[in-house]
């Protein structure tokens, strides 16, 4: 495991080993797989941080996350300037949260953001119905829906006022084990 | 709660949860402020400064005092450098900036004095960018090296474990990578998962997961008594045909393969005195693999509790856990899109359900309901029972079969009795679902696994007592090769079975379903059915692997092969899943199934074998002693003459051979565990307080929230002036009550400013 490669120094190297969940042979892979998405825009060299940002069209093209009903919003939440639009950095933190190695709380409030469609730092009604319509695609009724958000609400607002704070949502995938198997991309 | 005259003050530091908004920064949205929370309003158990905001997520799991201030913190928009210019975000001004840049300070501050190991793993934890992890990062070493500076010349051996904390994360980290390349199976995994999700793919892992503990097993195994023995082999005098594949014996029982093949001496090979104690050997090697496999059974167990243990108290039908738990790992198209399907239709159950769920049947349909359920156990019982007795009665007669028939193939038939009834009984139980109707549908999942576990478990337990009390007792030569012969027969017969059903019946399945019964459909992979049976083979291999050491190596291959065939079928001949199958509590269930009754099974059976049974006399490591532990006996006897080792004779005698002390450490566990249960309890207990809590403080502040309106409205009507400029601020925006805490919030501006103003 030498350090053969000139994508990175060695200092970068280090600091993303320790700033995400990765280890430096992932790290590189995944390099080459944000190389693959833009080979144009992306150059081979990042000792000198250039800053380069994959648009989002290509990023939502990735195999792993072409069908995701939630590609936009993740891209959304991860990247710099919430356009989806993403970085280096951007693409290794996305994938670093939604490896398997990520735990629970960290994955919990990160899938809070995504769900938090309007980024108001709740997740009210509207952000449900938007979550259950991605969900379904078109499958149930409006009044379906707009039932479930109810129910939705019921069972999980915890203070009652109408909408999910962190601490609710959070309180409600203590209760669902499968969160951390489910919330997890595998690259 | 409330102290009357501080009303208006306290009203308006609502919790505003400030997580770190990575959104554009030009949006018109009303961007939260990061209000610090008056730490009057949280609740008791959380182990908050004033300071720090929300999210007690961390003190669920209070392992390290460091992690106290490491919740998710406010995760700053900019990086730390930039705070400072944060104006732009926060409606407060500079008195907001600095309280970021307090709470980054206290972040770094609370990672100096941790160890690297555990500083990584809370930077890693932080739901911040890359850049301002490596920012935090970057300051914290330079801080460390600041303060490091001063006791430079006091702690060079501080500096010597830094150095060699350093060099064991570095090795750790090769050798993870090392292991990740190694691995097997990922990008199939990762198809398996994009096609059928995770529950699937949970089979999957199981199988993977077992098939290390084989692997550990066999290359212990083989590296200590069968690479011995190999060095000093016998001739082979048998000749060789091919059923020996199948029955096990002729030709193999005189090798490696058996017990009977093993020297009782002591291997010494040139003059060097080397020596190498053949019964030793066996009976600590055998030892020591199950108890790697016990420990390492009972951490994955402990682990599994610990992550997927829930409440039963706070326990939902649960609509809530359908919507957030979408199965990122699902990536085909189609896969996608049939789960989307089957997720409506599972809503609209649930949905059907919760209308349903107070219609309260009458007397007579619960008491046909429960006169079914009591009908089928029954049934379901005597089915087992009769089953075990058809096997323990075709074992004993299976010696006078066995001499009237030459053939040598005649001995695989309690083996494809055995086999028989795994396949067909499971099934029969899975059809009762036709008469019994159950109120939870993981009730009905739980009632099938039990009566499988039961059937299997007591099918194995028929023969182990048959192997103990009959083979091993009446017969002449070597019964330990005998069951090990058996034990054999029964995995392999087990594997045959396995491979035609998967690849002749389901393929025969698909066949019905697409052309003939188009109505069928494809059948969905039964997960609990396809765990139990590796169960069933590790169970056999654990119990074997005393009396036939290669077996770990004959059920690694059987696991590789059936890795593949189970994947191609599933690729060919099923559809995915279309009810949600708890997979996090399904594998919990199943390794502690496999720790218990499995793996206790295993060990009692060989205790008993171990401290009970008469070796047989003229093969195997053993022979000639009158129990097996006697050859432990004698060593410490040996060792007892040597003064060296004086101490090994000491633990023996005084640890392990001695009542008082298993008395005294059993006394200690019980105290250890009542204590944590009453621990428990009292926390269950704080939970449901805290829980109550929460739901008072939101009636009081939505009751507050009204109470402002209304003042709002009234001062509204006194000073109409003052008021007229602050509306532009107010957006029209979302449901009423987002309005109300807009209105809130600028009600606190106007109220500092009012009472600022009188002063004025």
């Amino acid at each position: 495991m030498g350090n053969k490669q000139a994508v990175f120094t060695h200092e970068q190297l280090e600091a993303y080993q320790d700033c995400t969940f990765f280890t430096r042979k992932e790290i590189m892979r995944l390099f080459y797989r944000y190389q693959d998405l833009a080979p144009q825009l992306v150059p081979l060299d990042y000792t000198s941080c250039p800053d380069v940002k994959v648009p989002y069209e290509l990023i939502g093209s990735m195999p792993e996350l072409k069908d995701n009903p939630f590609r936009q919003r993740i891209a959304q939440v991860f990247s710099e300037d919430g356009d989806g639009h993403m970085t280096l950095d951007n693409f290794l933190d996305m994938f670093s949260v939604m490896s398997e190695m990520a735990p629970r709380d960290l994955k919990a409030y990160y899938a809070f953001k995504i769900y938090d469609f309007n980024n108001d730092d709740y997740i009210c009604a509207w952000d449900l119905e938007q979550t259950v319509t991605k969900l379904t695609r078109g499958e149930l009724s409006a009044e379906e829906v707009s039932l479930i958000c109810e129910k939705v609400l019921d069972e999980a607002d915890g203070d009652h006022d109408g909408r999910l704070s962190l601490e609710d949502f959070q309180n409600m995938i203590l209760r669902a084990p499968d969160f951390l198997s489910t919330f997890h991309i595998r690259i | 709660m409330l102290s009357g005259g501080q009303v208006n003050e306290i009203i308006v530091e609502v919790e505003h949860v400030p997580l770190g908004v990575q959104s554009r920064p030009s949006s018109s949205q009303i961007i939260p402020e990061k209000t610090p929370v008056n730490s009057n309003f949280i609740l008791v158990s959380s182990i908050s400064d004033s300071d720090v905001t929300h999210s007690q997520i961390f003190s669920n799991r209070n392992d390290q005092k460091g992690k106290q201030l490491l919740r998710f913190a406010t995760p700053s928009k900019e990086s730390f450098s930039q705070t400072l210019h944060n104006s732009e975000n926060t409606g407060l001004g500079t008195l907001h900036t600095s309280h970021e840049n307090i709470q980054g300070q206290k972040l770094i501050e609370s990672l100096i004095p941790m160890t690297s190991r555990d500083r990584i793993k809370a930077i890693r934890n932080q739901p911040r960018t890359m850049e301002e992890k490596r920012n935090l990062r970057k300051m914290v070493d330079r801080e460390k090296s600041k303060q490091s500076r001063r006791i430079l010349e006091l702690n060079c051996c501080a500096q010597c474990l830094n150095s060699i904390s350093l060099a064991y994360r570095r090795f750790k980290n090769n050798l993870s990578e090392l292991l990740d390349s190694i691995s097997l199976w990922q990008k199939t995994l990762k198809v398996i998962g994009g096609k059928f999700g995770t529950s699937v793919l949970s089979y999957f892992n199981f199988l993977r997961w077992l098939l290390k503990f084989n692997i550990f097993s066999f290359i212990v195994t083989f590296s200590f008594i069968i690479i011995p023995q190999l060095t000093v082999t016998q001739e082979n005098h048998l000749q060789f045909t091919g059923l020996e594949f199948l029955t096990g014996a002729g030709y193999f029982t005189n090798t490696v393969m058996y017990y009977g093949f093993y020297t009782n001496s002591t291997i010494r090979h040139g003059n060097s005195g080397a020596s190498y104690n053949m019964q030793l050997a066996y009976i600590f090697t055998i030892g020591g693999c199950l108890v790697v496999c016990f420990f390492s059974l009972l951490f994955s167990m402990a682990r599994y509790f610990r992550n997927n243990f829930i409440n039963p108290h706070i326990y939902s039908r649960g609509i809530a856990k359908l919507i957030f738990c979408w199965d990122f790992t699902v990536t085909h198209e189609s896969a996608v899109k049939l789960k989307q399907k089957n997720l409506s239709t599972e809503v609209r159950e649930n949905l059907s359900e919760i209308r349903q769920e107070n219609v309260k049947l009458t007397f007579n349909q619960r008491f046909i309901r429960f006169s079914a359920h009591v009908a089928a156990w029954v049934v379901s019982s005597g089915v087992a029972i009769a089953c075990c007795a058809a096997v323990y009665y075709l074992a004993e007669n299976n010696l006078q079969f066995l001499a009237n028939h030459s053939n040598p193939g005649a001995v695989l038939l309690l083996p494809f009795v055995v086999s028989c009834i795994n396949l067909v009984v499971p099934r029969f139980y899975s059809m009762f679902r036709l008469v019994e109707r159950y109120e939870m549908p993981r009730h009905e999942v739980y009632t099938l696994l039990i009566r499988n576990i039961f059937l299997k478990i007591s099918i194995i337990g028929i023969l182990c007592y048959y192997w103990l009390n009959i083979v091993a007792l009446n017969s002449e030569e070597c019964w330990e090769t005998l069951i090990g012969q058996e034990i054999y027969r029964l995995l392999l017969m087990d594997f045959l079975f396995s491979l035609a059903d998967s690849l002749l019946g389901e393929f025969l399945r698909r066949i019905i379903g697409m052309r003939l019964i188009k109505s069928l459909g494809l059948q969905e992979f039964d997960i609990a059915r396809n765990v139990l049976e590796l169960i069933y083979a590790q169970t056999l291999v654990w119990i074997g692997t005393f009396f036939c050491p290669l077996l770990p190596f004959i059920q690694m291959i059987t696991l590789f092969i059936m890795f593949y065939v189970k994947n191609i079928s599933l690729m060919m001949n099923f559809q995915p899943p279309s009810k949600a199958w708890r997979a996090s509590q399904m594998m919990t269930f199943f390794i502690f199934l496999l720790f218990f009754p499995s793996f206790t099974g295993v060990l009692c059976t060989l205790a008993i074998t171990i401290w009970r049974l008469k070796p047989s006399a003229d093969c195997g490591p053993f022979r000639g002693l009158h129990f097996f532990i006697e050859s432990i006996y004698s060593w410490i006897d040996t060792l007892n003459k040597r003064p060296s080792y004086l101490w090994v004779v000491w633990i023996y005698q005084n640890l392990i051979g001695s009542v008082h002390f298993f008395f005294i450490l059993t006394l200690i566990v019980l105290i250890i565990t009542y204590l944590y249960w009453q621990i428990t309890e009292g926390r269950k207990i704080m939970i449901r307080l805290l829980h109550e809590q929460i739901i008072n403080e939101g009636k009081d502040k939505m009751f507050l929230i009204d109470k402002l309106i209304k003042l709002q409205g009234m001062e509204k009507k006194a000073n109409p002036t003052l008021f007229t400029l602050e509306r532009r601020d107010l957006e029209p925006w979302g449901p009423l009550h987002v309005r109300q805490h807009d209105a809130a919030r600028d009600l606190r501006f106007r109220r500092s400013f009012q009472e600022d103003n009188p002063k004025a």
